[in-house]
């Protein structure tokens, strides 16, 4: 019996972990660095990791971008910002149990995470009871930020914020000239095509256009029923919400079925697969994309980073890890302005927070929170592939290329 | 054990979120003493019908998911206690274990382990198609309580007392069924159950009532489990991972034991943190290879639980007094 105690002890204060001195800027952040969402874990530790050396080391080379040119943090005396990762490991109670062990026995001033949607839930409901500010880099969840959290805020846009900007796009090519009265909306029946599907045609309809949705299985192994739909209703603009083998079909079975609408938007997830280009890229010349990051032109602040980026991990840097990094230099700023670690102002700074679209390196018009924490400008960059890749072609002033309307297809 | 032996551990379980209240993050020490006490019933519940009657069930995880399902689903429907939700995801549980048990206790041996394994996969995947249970999204308990019924707070220990509460409740029945005429057949069920069957054992009628037992329990530590975490989704609920977590703890400490499963919970639950705390920053997977690395050596050199090396040492030690004893 005596021995049981004994292990059992032992185990139990091993567990704990080594305490650090507190001498820098603790903050945590909580990733899926195993499991099956680890390589998007994986991509955004890097990039936190080069957003804490912009900010800690003087690069006065990132016109624009708040911190970059001092090292530390200016108004507290130059402090350097420590980041402590963890792994969630994709389980809402394991990033509860790694919440509470940042906030209780690192004393992080703030935390940051999480990638899936349900850890958030349940890891910003811990930062909520200790009031420790919790900054959303990439869950997408509408309810995350609609619990009345006052210690929560989302940096990232989500599913409305993605329809407002397509319908925007679409309302400005119509005021340019161009024919754009019908919308077809063609989603996959899960959560993701259901729940992004949805707030287009909402959008859509409420901007006055006349919108068809279609609602398919992305197991499919024919589309042509759908395609011969809307090749029937022809309309000018289909947007396409859904994973990458059905999207490669769908891309497939236009050509064969000769039919091509006037521009087709892919929401991000399919045609963002790598295997998408190499596939039907041939096919696919101005489809639009979604994504809020881009590496822009050489000499830019974004093609800085990625170079940054790209040195440490070998990879062109990605939207998900994009958008952990914006929510990182988000907070970096509000501490700073804060001027403090005290929990209470570092959320006042947050609250207060006004970027402009210039101090941001990615696509959204800027970073301003409403009373639940959600950024309410919130947006993304459609992007167009010309060629081989994918270029930024709206809004204009982050374009690297110029639109082509409509879009080639296969010619 | 001896009744010392009960009365140290019940004292060392009862003090023990005062013992760490002085350390530095003695919150997150509190938690995982919590989360020890959550698997220790988890375990001991299964163990009733695996390690007792030798079943080896791994779709515990669908009586889990009523326990943890059930109370989020009576808050989000109707923003009832999640309370009040506890004993209908037991008689939930109890429906299931009824309906489940009647076909698959005619596979023995692993059929019926792999009986289970498909009937809870079923469950998953309904359950994450079905919008009425959240589907793929999950349920939500309420984030900050409205009252001390909610049960939510931000300290661990009023959630630590009250697992302990539980785990005392499940030990208390378990030891007494060991001692009665249930806890007889099913050991003769678990040795052989042909055996049994020519001894007058009424099989299928003592294994459908371990079943019922066992699914009962393991439907209150899911509904634990879903107050504590105030969320469940399908692969947090109804997972595999669910029901192998339990085998595991189970199998470590010892299965078919009263302590086994508590003894296992308490040594994998902090290694598993711990690893997680040293090496998971990191992001090199070092987490597993660890905690997996553990449990190979377990059971490469002590298959028959943790449990078993304490009692061969104490009759070891028996055995010596004894000698002793003759030679004066």
């Amino acid at each position: 019996m005596k021995h049981m105690l004994a292990i059992l002890a032992a185990a139990m204060l091993a567990a704990a972990g080594p305490a650090r001195a507190a001498d820098t800027i603790k903050l945590g952040a909580l990733y899926p660095l195993t499991g099956n969402s680890a390589p998007a874990g994986q991509a955004a530790k890097a990039a936190i990791a080069v957003a804490v050396d912009i900010v800690n080391t003087a690069h006065p080379e990132f016109k624009g971008l708040p911190l970059a040119d001092t090292a530390g943090l200016p108004n507290l005396g130059g402090a350097k910002i420590e980041v402590i990762d963890a792994d969630h490991q994709g389980d809402p109670s394991v990033g509860q149990q790694q919440a509470l062990r940042l906030i209780t026995r690192e004393h992080v001033a703030a935390l940051l995470g999480t990638y899936q949607s349900s850890v958030a839930l349940t890891a910003t409901a811990v930062a909520e009871r200790y009031g420790i500010p919790f900054v959303i880099g990439d869950s997408v969840a509408a309810n995350i930020t609609q619990r009345g959290f006052k210690w929560t805020f989302r940096v990232t846009p989500i599913a409305g914020d993605f329809a407002v900007s397509y319908v925007d796009f679409l309302t400005q090519m119509k005021r340019s000239g161009r024919k754009v009265d019908s919308i077809a909306v063609l989603n996959e029946n899960t959560d993701y095509g259901t729940s992004i599907g949805g707030s287009i045609v909402e959008a859509a309809q409420k901007a006055g256009y006349q919108v068809m949705r279609i609602v398919y299985n992305a197991k499919s192994t024919d589309v042509s029923a759908q395609v011969l739909q809307l090749k029937d209703k022809n309309p000018d603009v289909a947007i396409f919400v859904g994973y990458t083998a059905d999207e490669i079909l769908y891309m497939k079975t236009l050509k064969e079925l000769d039919y091509k609408p006037a521009m087709i938007i892919g929401d991000d997830a399919g045609f963002s697969d790598p295997s998408f280009i190499p596939a039907v890229g041939d096919i696919s010349q101005g489809v639009l994309d979604r994504s809020a990051w881009d590496a822009g032109k050489p000499g830019s602040v974004t093609y800085r980073i990625n170079e940054m980026y790209k040195a440490r991990t070998g990879r062109d840097m990605d939207d998900t890890s994009g958008r952990w990094m914006q929510a990182f230099f988000v907070l970096a700023d509000a501490i700073n302005r804060a001027g403090s670690t005290d929990p209470a102002k570092i959320q006042k700074a947050l609250r207060e927070t006004d970027l402009k679209p210039a101090q941001l390196m990615m696509g959204y018009r800027g970073v301003k929170f409403d009373a639940s924490g959600q950024n309410l400008l919130a947006s993304t960059y459609l992007i167009q592939l010309q060629g081989k890749s994918y270029k930024a072609v709206w809004p204009e002033a982050r374009a690297t290329a110029t639109l082509q309307w409509p879009m080639t297809g296969w010619k | 054990m001896t009744r010392r032996g009960w009365v140290v551990l019940a004292a060392a379980l009862l003090a023990y979120p005062w013992a760490v209240a002085g350390s530095d993050g003695a919150a997150f020490l509190q938690d995982m003493g919590a989360l020890v006490l959550l698997a220790a019933i988890g375990a001991s519940a299964w163990n009733i019908l695996g390690g007792y009657a030798g079943q080896i069930s791994v779709g515990h995880a669908m009586f889990f998911g009523a326990g943890a399902y059930v109370p989020l689903l009576v808050y989000q429907h109707w923003q009832a206690p999640p309370l009040l939700g506890v004993p209908l995801g037991v008689a939930a549980s109890l429906g299931i274990a009824l309906i489940v048990g009647h076909p698959t206790f005619r596979l023995a041996g692993h059929y019926f382990s792999m009986a289970t394994i498909a009937v809870a996969e079923l469950v998953r995947i309904m359950v994450g198609n079905w919008d009425f249970l959240g589907a793929a999204i999950g349920l939500q308990g309420p984030a900050t309580g409205r009252g001390w019924y909610d049960l939510t707070f931000r300290s661990a220990v009023p959630y630590y007392y009250i697992f302990l509460a539980v785990l005392a409740l499940l030990l208390a029945v378990t030891a007494q069924m060991q001692r009665s005429r249930l806890g007889y057949y099913l050991h003769a069920i678990g040795a052989g159950e042909r055996a049994a069957r020519s001894l007058g054992v009424p099989v299928r009628r003592y294994k459908l009532y371990a079943l019922l037992l066992s699914a009962g329990f393991t439907s209150l530590a899911g509904s634990l489990y879903a107050l504590k975490t105030g969320f469940v989704d399908p692969d947090s609920g109804l997972g595999i991972l669910v029901s192998v977590q339990m085998i595991i703890t189970a199998a470590l400490g010892g299965a078919g034991t009263l302590l086994g499963p508590l003894l296992g919970a308490a040594i994998l639950v902090p290694l598993q943190t711990a690893t997680n705390t040293w090496f998971g920053g990191g992001g090199s997977g070092l987490t597993y290879v660890i905690y997996g690395g553990v449990i190979v050596l377990i059971a490469r050199f002590e298959p028959g639980g943790l449990l078993e090396l304490w009692h061969r040492r104490a009759a070891a030690r028996l055995a010596r007094r004894g000698r002793v004893r003759h030679a004066a």
